[in-house]
């Protein structure tokens, strides 16, 4: 024990109380006391989720994943029939408090594919190997899919492709295996699917044998094809809804009104920000959901390029914490779930901050750490304390 | 492993870095820009109302556009208590109410609609106070427009502002929007309305408009398709004219070919402009209580009983059943007709009829001896595969099924075994429980002229979007199996009646035309007077049907009213 207390990863643990302090001053910020003290009151339920982790023997997480992958799923229907959310069914409400089992979904899905994969010795690209790790991931995926849910959905994707890249699988195939659905994506506007097409064709010529890489392309193609096919059977407002839905890049029109504030907020922190509570756009209520998936927007404004850049290195650094742990873990599995955790961590910092810089579609991720809500900030901390676990106990 | 290890950190860095890129571009290069836009935010969204897709008729005359009107609009974030205070005086409106209106304060300054309409006095005395009023702003919006007022106001219909329910239901409506209400504008709210635009326009510190946004495209209105009728203009125009002079009176008029309606009219009518001026309170009082209820559209909406109309469907149910062939004669006709111990009237003394002769004479008597002959249920089975008893399905809302008795209904209504063939005396000569809309009516004769088929009735022939037709309606037709042989009997009753019998007064130079009256009572008041006619009676292209309440006699009021209505159909098709 001795032995493992020296391991602790101190700057991991650091990063992390850093991200959830500067989320507490930004609420505050953003929301005003009211939303402070809600916080507040999931800062301890975190911290226990961190030290619960942290001390929990991985043998009997290892022996509990089963159970833990079934009671997700469980609740992930559970909470189509007795969930609520405006216009979706995506929280169980408990009292004044609401639990979304999606983000839960993301840890168990990670512990669920990661024990898979590690008694796999190795993972090819075929059927036989690939079909239990899609089918870990694709089930919940669905089911968050029907909240519906698309943005969190799609947060089970990185972890699958990290973890499946870090068990040998070359790139190449890793796309190949999301090709057909990008290019059912692509295929609602031809100006999307032809350089997707191009790029395609370029890089299977490149890398593959050439009777494979024609039928990549062909599988590519009738895919591509099959989106203007269902979308000419659909009425108007279903194809509208359709295409927000699969594909909310598609804005005939230009960019949001929402990404507009976003930018401009962002942009008028300038170089050194307008300074602590000093925000114009977010105290005008001009920024929609400024304490939850924009938040990023308030603290641009108000702490500049320089803090926001400081911010992007805070988590940067905290992701590669992560990474170094996987890469030092000799256990197969705590080595995968590092991995998971990381690409969700870096997958959602990235897209949160890409859309509200307008370089992607506005969709509801949260920003790890930082974003206002209980079930996102327990989820990250659980995540951290697992981390901080595989750091100082090599099993 | 350190390979992966290396690439993973790489793609971080290529990513973060991109956010970089981006950050340094928006903060550092564009920076100055984005400070003084959101140095007040200086960005106000204003909707460009999408003009409504207007109406024609079939040949183009336009029946329902859209005018330019002023409206006034105040934005929340840039508005005080004391100007809403002033606003709500100069434009009679309860401050509550004013405040209630800008209740869904969106996030960002956008103009909130509230007052539309305004006429010119009430622009007038907001621009004097100007200075006075932040935030308040006048703008032009199209408003609805019907340049023949009531003449459509059954047909085209009329909207009516959008209520809560809707609002919640549809969140593309915004408070004080109008919707259709009744008519094609009702059935057609969808393709008429079009879809309004937006725009982003950058605003000076004293809230003036400098110009538009450069990082956001204005989204262009894109107006609502326009519809054409299959209406005729001249034909509605003329049977508003041949009917002025009676209260309550409903006109349609079908092509026998494809079921297209050529007119329709209900009376009495309203100017469905009037609900977008302000209304007078004791006119509206006047037009809401009147007893004749102008809201109501008798043509399509109402059912009548369709007195001596009906005969002919009497007689071909009657000669289906073989009851009687064309020329069977029964008792003669002395003006009454005894029935156990009640007295059944005739209009007239008709002597010995055979079937033809009854119809062309419209004698009560021989139709009597007809429904003691008829069954209930071989009756009734007739009149539903005409369609009778439930809508036509014409392509506006709010049309009555009318009434076919059946011997259910007669049982739930009168007690099993409660009712005698008395009441199918009354059901032969179209009275009684026997309740048919003018349009049904129309329809029924479509099918007579055509020999057993008719076309659903529709008003919308086809649908333009930018001046490219994007829909047209295709005739459905509607078989029915009748003897061809009967029918070209009671059709051949039917041209006799214009020409020596009760319809006389329809008739015409150099087109025959065939029909039958009904003089339907409606007892305490006055009888209704029927008129349904088709020309020309060799080939036949035109049904119509006239009703008038209670203005006595169809040979004498409705006949010539058809007959004036054929004459100008034919005039106008000839030129």
């Amino acid at each position: 024990m001795t032995n493992n207390r020296r391991r602790f990863d101190i700057s991991l643990l650091a990063l992390t109380l850093t991200l959830i302090t500067i989320g507490l001053l930004a609420i505050y910020s953003a929301g005003g006391g009211r939303y402070l003290l809600r916080q507040l009151i999931f800062v301890p339920i975190g911290f226990f989720g961190i030290f619960l982790f942290f001390l929990l023997p991985r043998r009997i997480l290892y022996g509990l994943t089963e159970p833990l992958y079934a009671l997700t799923l469980l609740l992930l229907i559970a909470v189509l029939f007795l969930g609520t959310g405006p216009g979706a069914r995506r929280w169980f409400q408990i009292g004044s408090f609401s639990l979304q089992p999606s983000e839960f979904a993301k840890i168990t899905v990670t512990l669920m594919l990661a024990k898979y994969l590690s008694y796999k010795r190795e993972i090819k690209p075929n059927f036989a190997s690939l079909a239990g790790p899609i089918l870990i991931m694709v089930i919940p995926l669905l089911l968050i899919l029907l909240e519906p849910d698309l943005s969190t959905a799609l947060c089970l994707v990185p972890p699958f492709a990290a973890m499946l890249y870090w068990q040998g699988l070359r790139p190449l195939h890793i796309l190949l295996l999301f090709m057909p659905f990008l290019s059912f994506a692509a295929g609602f506007s031809l100006y999307l699917w032809i350089p997707f097409f191009v790029f395609l064709a370029v890089l299977v010529f490149l890398r593959m044998r050439f009777f494979r890489a024609i039928a990549a392309l062909a599988t590519g193609t009738v895919f591509g094809l099959l989106s203007p096919v269902v979308l000419s059977l659909l009425k108007d407002y279903q194809r509208t809804r359709l295409i927000s839905f699969f594909a909310p890049w598609f804005d005939p029109h230009g960019m949001g009104w929402n990404a507009i504030q976003s930018q401009i907020a962002i942009g008028s922190g300038r170089l050194l920000g307008k300074g602590f509570l000093h925000g114009t756009q977010k105290r005008l209520g001009f920024l929609p959901n400024r304490h939850t998936d924009f938040i990023f927007s308030a603290i641009a404004e108000e702490t500049g390029f320089i803090g926001s850049l400081l911010l992007l290195l805070v988590i940067g650094f905290l992701i590669r914490r992560i990474l170094l742990i996987a890469y030092n873990s000799r256990d197969k599995n705590a080595s995968l779930i590092a991995i998971g955790f990381a690409a969700i961590l870096f997958y959602q910092a990235f897209v949160n901050i890409g859309m509200l810089l307008g370089l992607l579609p506005i969709t509801g991720v949260t920003l790890p750490f930082i974003s206002y809500g209980g079930s996102s900030l327990l989820t990250c901390c659980l995540m951290i304390g697992l981390v901080l676990n595989i750091s100082a106990q090599p099993e | 492993m350190k390979n992966r290890l290396k690439r993973l950190t790489g793609i971080i860095i290529i990513l973060f870095g991109i956010l970089s890129l981006r950050l340094s571009y928006l903060q550092l290069i564009r920076g100055a820009r984005y400070a003084r836009l959101s140095d007040r935010n200086r960005i106000r969204k204003i909707v460009l109302p999408a003009p409504r897709g207007r109406i024609y008729d079939r040949n183009g005359v336009l029946l329902a556009d859209t005018r330019p009107s002023f409206t006034v609009t105040v934005i929340p974030t840039e508005t005080n208590d004391s100007a809403l205070t002033l606003l709500a005086s100069l434009i009679n409106l309860p401050f509550a109410e004013l405040k209630r209106r800008l209740e869904p304060i969106v996030a960002f300054p956008s103009p909130v609609t509230i007052y539309r309409n305004a006429d010119p006095t009430i622009v007038a005395r907001i621009q004097e106070n100007n200075f006075r009023l932040p935030g308040v702003l006048i703008r032009i919006d199209p408003v609805r427009n019907y340049p023949y007022h009531e003449l459509y106001s059954h047909t085209i219909g009329h909207l009516g502002e959008v209520t809560e329910e809707e609002l919640a239901k549809d969140s593309t409506y915004r408070r004080l929007d109008f919707v259709g209400r009744t008519g094609v504008e009702a059935s057609y709210e969808k393709v008429l309305r079009g879809k309004d635009g937006y725009e982003f326009v950058e605003v000076d510190a004293r809230g003036r408009e400098i110009g538009p946004l450069a990082e956001k495209r204005p989204e262009p209105p894109i107006p609502g398709k326009d519809i054409y009728l299959t209406i005729d203009h001249r034909l509605q125009n003329l049977a508003a004219e041949l009917t002025k002079n009676y209260d309550r009176a409903a006109v349609v008029g079908i092509s026998v070919k494809n079921g297209a309606i050529i007119c329709l009219l209900s009376r009495p009518q309203f100017d469905p402009n009037i609900f977008f001026s302000t209304i007078n309170p004791s006119f509206w009082k006047n037009l809401v209580n009147n007893p004749s209820k102008p809201f109501y559209n008798r043509a399509i909406s109402s059912g009548y009983p369709p007195g001596s109309t009906f005969k002919p469907l009497v007689a071909l149910a009657a000669l289906k059943d073989h009851i009687v062939t064309p020329t069977t004669t029964l008792l003669p006709c002395t003006g009454t007709f005894r029935y156990g111990n009640r007295t059944f009237k005739c209009w007239s003394t008709h002597g010995t009829l055979n079937l033809l002769g009854a119809i062309e004479q419209s004698c009560n008597v021989y139709f009597y001896q007809l429904g003691l002959r008829l069954s209930i249920d071989s009756l009734t089975e007739f009149c539903q595969r005409l369609g009778l008893g439930k809508p036509t399905g014409i392509d506006i809302p709010g049309e009555s099924p009318g009434n076919i008795p059946s011997r259910e209904y007669l049982d739930r209504r009168y007690g099993k075994g409660k009712w005698t063939r008395g009441t199918m005396l009354n059901f032969a000569i179209g009275q009684g429980e026997i309740m048919l809309t003018p349009l049904q009516l129309a329809t029924l004769y479509c099918c007579i002229a055509n020999e057993g088929y008719y076309y659903r009735p529709f008003l919308v022939s086809h649908i333009d979007s930018a001046g490219i037709r994007v829909k047209v309606t295709q005739p459905t037709r509607i078989d029915v199996s009748i003897n061809k042989q009967d029918l070209m009997q009671v059709k051949k009753a039917l041209t006799r009646v214009v020409q020596f019998g009760t319809g006389r007064a329809a008739q015409h130079n150099e087109i025959t035309i065939a029909g039958k009256t009904g003089t339907a009572q409606n007892p305490p008041r006055p009888d209704h007077a029927w008129f349904v006619g088709y020309a020309p009676a060799e080939a036949p292209e035109v049904v119509f049907a006239v009703l008038v309440e209670n203005a006595g006699h169809g040979g004498a009021v409705a006949a010539p009213i058809v007959g004036e209505l054929i004459r100008a159909y034919f005039s106008s098709y000839d030129e």
